[in-house]
């Protein structure tokens, strides 16, 4: 089976690869995200207790507060942002902690948002995902096990 | 993006170090979101104010700006501290994050940053006119600013706000611009009872329309002339948390905004809505997870309390006690503070054994406290990483609850 490919609109240039980890609920990242942890702690958000350093971050937009720009950035000061982040749209506010982080830390965060497809519709969590911001494409490597046994 | 030879000049570093970095930051933004040029901006408020949302890497930024001698070429106001100034050892603040903060506040102010230490800079400390492009951070800000006083402004993120006061520009996107300012989804309130709405209940219609515009501009009709700049502040925190808003067109109140066709500049409404008692409601139910009023804290002033709120207060609790359970936090700007005490109403509340807090926001005071009781919605929803329990009250309620009786 060839991998699915879905085309979208880079924000944040960058190639990244990782397991996927998915909402439909927006998402603030100031008051959802420890920063210094990675794991999400708002417990009305349906991510609570997940932890997202190192995964594909697919979301479909934030919400709520300025800081969040500030709370990736530290993230990433600490290592524990998402190895990249996918939205249907992407705010500014995150914009400006993806630019940050490579400013100040020289680290990129792939970024890219209107997908032709809305990828939560198709990415499971724990699916292996690649992102290309750089061609702006999302690809679908792998099903997580527990569907492939199915 | 067209690029003026002032703007080449900053970010080839001409003027220094600190509009260098300022300049690609948001240059780059500028190009990621289609803008065509930089846009003059007359002044900044900066959410990144306080050492505990921008953290080690936000002040490492802002000591770098100013220690390479940038100033802020517009007016530029600050949102809450980590502290408040005066009393930050008596509210059980560490004194690691204090050290941070004064560092902080140190660096923003030889920047030339105006000490407002508000969330409502609105009320106290910032200038605003119609039309006006200006430069915000602090969502609930953002809202008033473009609701209620039609100035214009994005939602600023955190430290693109400082790098804005160093250049005096922004990428002109988004909000500046007038087709995005254009009315989307259309909500009638003559179902409501709006005469009898308090601040809390703006707040709960806020969040509804928030909740449901989510990214749309929404379109309010039916709000009361007369509607209190409190309440106001109360709807533009609660739209900017229940969704993305950062501009409602109230007819009426919102200067750009005096029919549904200007709200809309021309085209039709995409939704019409029709709010009826029971969303509310539920939006209410949503927003309280406990309908039973035993807090063990109670906090008031999310965003900051004005002084006709202090005084409010200061006349509803005059002479009653504070039940020794409880414990009654107000947060409030240090201008709002320093005219309310010249009225007594600060005495009159201290006195009750409430406490007043300045500078500050709840979220920096540790509360190790289930149960919370507020009159906001917006700390009712943001606040559950730290509470098991939210309660939510009018600001009459919340003084009932804390004196332990029907005031």
């Amino acid at each position: 089976m060839r991998n699915i490919v879905i085309r979208c609109v880079s924000v944040s240039k960058g190639v990244s690869e990782g397991k996927a980890l998915v909402t439909n609920q927006p998402l603030c990242l100031y008051d959802s995200l420890d920063p210094k942890s990675g794991y999400i702690v708002n417990r009305r958000h349906e991510l609570y207790g997940e932890n997202v350093a190192g995964r594909i971050l697919i979301f479909p937009y934030g919400i709520g507060s300025s800081t969040s720009a500030a709370t990736i950035l530290e993230a990433s000061r600490c290592n524990k942002t998402p190895s990249a982040i996918i939205n249907l749209k992407t705010e500014p506010i995150l914009a400006v902690g993806a630019i940050l982080a490579e400013k100040l830390y020289g680290k990129t965060i792939p970024i890219v948002h209107r997908p032709e497809t809305n990828p939560a519709e198709i990415i499971k969590k724990h699916d292996l995902v690649r992102v290309d911001a750089d061609a702006g494409l999302i690809e679908l490597i792998g099903h997580s096990p527990d569907l492939r046994g199915r | 993006m067209f690029l003026t030879r002032e703007d080449e000049a900053m970010l080839n570093g001409e003027y220094g170090q600190g509009p260098e970095i300022a300049m690609s930051i948001l240059v780059k933004l500028g190009d990621m979101y289609g803008a065509d040029r930089m846009l003059k901006i007359e002044n900044v408020h900066i959410d990144g104010a306080a050492y505990g949302w921008i953290n080690d890497a936000g002040l490492e930024l802002v000591e770098k700006l100013s220690s390479s001698g940038a100033r802020f070429r517009v007016p530029a106001t600050l949102n809450p501290s980590s502290i408040d100034f005066d009393m930050w050892k008596e509210l059980d603040i560490p004194s690691h994050v204090a050290k941070k903060q004064l560092r902080l506040a140190k660096a923003l102010k030889e920047m030339g940053a105006i000490p407002t230490w508000t969330c409502a800079p609105y009320q106290y400390g910032a200038d605003l006119r119609f039309g006006q492009n200006v430069a915000w951070g602090e969502s609930n800000a953002v809202g008033f600013a473009n609701t209620v006083v039609g100035a214009r402004t994005e939602r600023l993120g955190d430290l693109a706000d400082v790098c804005t006061a160093v250049v005096g520009k922004y990428p002109n996107f988004g909000l500046y611009l007038d087709e995005n300012r254009r009315g989307q989804i259309l909500f009638e309130s003559d179902k409501l009872k709006l005469d009898t709405f308090d601040s809390a209940d703006y707040g709960v219609l806020g969040f509804f329309v928030g909740s449901v515009a989510q990214e749309r501009v929404p379109v309010i009709t039916g709000i009361p002339r007369n509607i209190a700049t409190d309440q106001l502040k109360s709807f533009c925190a609660a739209s900017a948390v229940g969704g993305s808003v950062a501009l409602s067109h109230l007819c009426g109140v919102t200067p750009e905004a005096k029919t549904v066709a200007e709200a809309c500049r021309g085209s039709k409404p995409e939704e019409r809505i029709t709010i009826e008692d029971n969303e509310l409601e539920k939006t209410r139910q949503k927003l309280s997870t406990v309908s039973e009023e035993h807090p063990e804290v109670i906090c008031l002033g999310c965003p900051h309390c004005s002084v006709q709120e202090l005084v409010k207060l200061a006349c509803i609790m005059r002479g009653k006690k504070v039940k020794r359970d409880v414990r009654l936090l107000v947060f409030t700007s240090r201008a709002a503070k320093t005219l309310a005490d010249d009225m007594g109403a600060i005495e009159a509340i201290e006195s009750t054994g409430g406490k007043v807090v300045a500078d500050t926001c709840w979220n920096f005071v540790p509360l190790d406290a289930k149960t919370l009781m507020t009159d906001s919605v917006k700390m009712a929803w943001t606040s559950l990483s730290k509470f098991t329990n939210v309660a939510l009250g009018s600001l009459e309620r919340c003084a009932e609850a804390a004196v332990g009786a029907r005031l």
